[in-house]
């Protein structure tokens, strides 16, 4: 089952211009292409309370749900456990395979020092597509260096995710300043909100300014994340063009 | 979205609502407070508010230190509130322990330190997590008596709100502030409005230097006598009844509560903090269904809203007290409650969380 959305409608020229900067991954996101025999291989990365972890759970859902085998990674090692425990069985129940620490399975982590789980850090050498939820901030996104493999893996693109919502990243300057200080970033992901009290303005308005800052940074901005509901109202489109990815809160459960 | 600008003496115009963790909140409402420095430790689950405060400090001109423990921590502040800086500091668990030597001090010396705890599990180094065990700590923990206002927070806006106030609320009435929230508090996001308290009409007391003023002592000014040690038992009397006449006066005034239906209520649903979240949540559905519950909650826990409280346990029959500790908030009621008849069921469950459908099958058991 190929799927192949050819892209045309909505894409500035100005976006079509910037193309030659995206490597062939960005590319194949950007436009939607999509193949069953490619992997999807993202690594989600961020400010804290960004929204990483949101997005990369309903990423790694919303690949099961196509079928496709994924494993969803949870490589903070400063809070180990605490943002994916309450909802595993859940998703492994979706069908997702998940690394990330059992309770049970640790001792004394965030206190007596940082630990990286054996099958996180050989990840990419299984089949299938795999979803990282990387920690926080810069020292979060250089954590994917210790996954092995990571620099090479021609199919990895690490997403930067954006919610301009939050005063640290709410204007252009200040995302642009954020994103140069994480490292390798392939891509932006629009995920402005305001938990339950976000409308369709708020994630246009978001869309409006990681735009900007994308354009200054030369990255593409790889999809707009809303709540359903919300997503229902925008349609597939945001104002910027951006692809809207719907998706479902787990994380209020995730009590961290 | 550019309300929240980067001029360096108004670090917030206008209004806006905003996506945070409670950690960040707390960062921003000292800058909103017109704080001028932190002294901190670094401790899980309140490790984020230096976080944050440090990217903030350096675009507004705010101080930061970072000292070798929590004691100094304390001590710092201490110092920072006695040159007339706005000072504060954040800590939780263990942590508190070592603040209360500080913060005993501050209480002897009539110091406004702002203190904000992120309670974790307990005791010892504990859980990093999340607890409601260091309310007699945070309340009493000093060789003393006490002599400090202890606001307990349930919401984002809460932490921002309250968090402005400590600052005022310590500088009016000289006794050492806290906030008291906790790790689920720290670490969750929801949305909240930031603003200026200024914009607002809210008044921000001015700090002012307790050493190197103008003038000559004994000449100009009286002396400043600044001590936390006495020669003889009288001595150290004579100054803490004046204390104690001073709290005794201001206690009212500083107290506040939430309730709800306890007019009807034959249960009253008694809870502080993040667990009066659920136990307000309970409430509601209950009353929907016409049962007579009601709910009280503490904002303050020194001083205890105990007029209010009274008024309520009288009408009451039943009080079911809700808390992630096992008993320490039951303890502060049943003190403030004694020679009351009214019956005090606990729902005690230390260092975890709280539901508002436990709430709910706990009453409906009860009623």
């Amino acid at each position: 089952m190929n799927q192949v959305y050819v892209y045309a409608k909505g894409q500035t020229i100005d976006g079509y211009a910037r193309l030659h900067y995206y490597s062939w991954q960005i590319l194949r996101q950007f436009f939607g292409v999509t193949t069953i025999s490619q992997r999807v291989v993202e690594a989600y990365v961020g400010e804290y309370a960004s929204g990483k972890s949101e997005c990369a759970v309903n990423r790694a859902v919303e690949l099961a749900c196509q079928g496709r085998q994924v494993t969803l990674v949870d490589l903070d090692i400063v809070e180990p456990c605490y943002t994916l425990r309450p909802i595993q069985d859940e998703l492994r129940a979706a069908g997702v395979d998940v690394i990330a620490w059992e309770t049970r399975r640790t001792m004394g982590l965030g206190e007596a020092g940082t630990l990286l789980k054996p099958q996180a850090r050989w990840a990419l050498h299984r089949s299938g597509d795999v979803i990282f939820d990387v920690g926080y901030g810069v020292a979060g996104a250089r954590t994917l260096n210790l996954v092995e493999g990571a620099a090479q893996d021609p199919d990895l693109v690490v997403l930067a995710v954006i919610n301009a919502s939050r005063p640290m990243t709410a204007s252009v300057e200040d995302i642009v300043e954020h994103v140069r200080s994480l490292g390798r970033v392939d891509g932006l992901i629009n995920n402005t909100h305001l938990a339950e009290e976000t409308t369709p303005e708020v994630v246009q308005e978001g869309a409006r300014l990681v735009a900007a800052a994308a354009r200054i940074l030369g990255l593409p901005v790889v999809a707009t994340t809303a709540l359903a509901e919300v997503a229902a109202v925008i349609g597939p489109r945001d104002a910027m063009g951006h692809p809207v990815r719907p998706i479902k809160r787990y994380m209020p459960r995730a009590f961290w | 979205m550019r309300e929240v600008d980067n001029l360096a003496d108004e670090p917030l115009t206008g209004e806006k609502r905003v996506f945070m963790t409670g950690n960040e909140v707390v960062a921003w409402a000292a800058l909103a407070a017109q704080a001028d420095i932190m002294y901190g430790y670094p401790i899980t689950p309140q490790n984020e508010v230096m976080h944050y405060w440090t990217r903030l400090a350096p675009k507004y001109n705010k101080g930061f230190l970072q000292t070798e423990d929590e004691l100094s921590a304390g001590f710092t502040t201490i110092g920072g509130v006695m040159a007339g800086k706005k000072a504060f500091t954040a800590t939780a668990g263990p942590g508190n322990i070592l603040m209360q030597e500080p913060v005993a001090m501050a209480e002897a010396m009539r110091l406004p330190v702002v203190v904000v705890i992120m309670q974790r599990g307990g005791p010892s180094t504990g859980t990093v997590i999340y607890s409601q065990q260091e309310v007699m700590l945070t309340a009493f923990g000093g060789n003393g008596e006490g002599l400090r206002v202890v606001y307990s927070t349930a919401t984002h806006q809460e932490l921002f709100d309250y968090t402005i106030k400590a600052f005022n609320t310590a500088w009016r009435y000289r006794f050492p502030t806290f906030v008291l929230a906790d790790g689920y508090q720290g670490k969750m996001r929801e949305p909240l409005t930031i603003y200026n308290p200024v914009e607002r009409g809210l008044e921000l007391v001015p700090p002012e230097p307790y050493v190197g003023r103008p003038g000559t002592p004994g000449v100009d000014r009286p002396p400043g006598h600044f001590r936390n040690t006495y020669n003889v038992e009288e001595e150290l009397n004579e100054v803490l009844r004046g204390h104690i006449a001073d709290w005794e006066r201001v206690a009212e005034e500083i107290a506040e509560h939430e309730a709800l239906g306890t007019e009807d209520a034959k249960l009253v649903v008694v809870a502080h903090g993040v667990v009066a979240r659920a136990a307000k949540e309970a409430v509601q559905e209950l009353r929907a269904e016409g049962l007579p519950v009601g709910y009280f909650r503490p904002i303050t826990l020194r001083p205890l809203p105990s007029a209010a409280l009274l008024a309520v346990a009288r009408q009451a029959e039943k009080l079911l007290v809700v808390e992630s500790a096992y008993g320490q908030f039951g303890r502060l009621l049943r003190e403030a409650l004694y020679g009351l008849t009214v019956e005090m069921v606990p729902l005690y469950k230390p260092g975890v969380g709280v539901t508002p459908e436990e709430v709910v099958a706990r009453c409906r058991e009860i009623v």
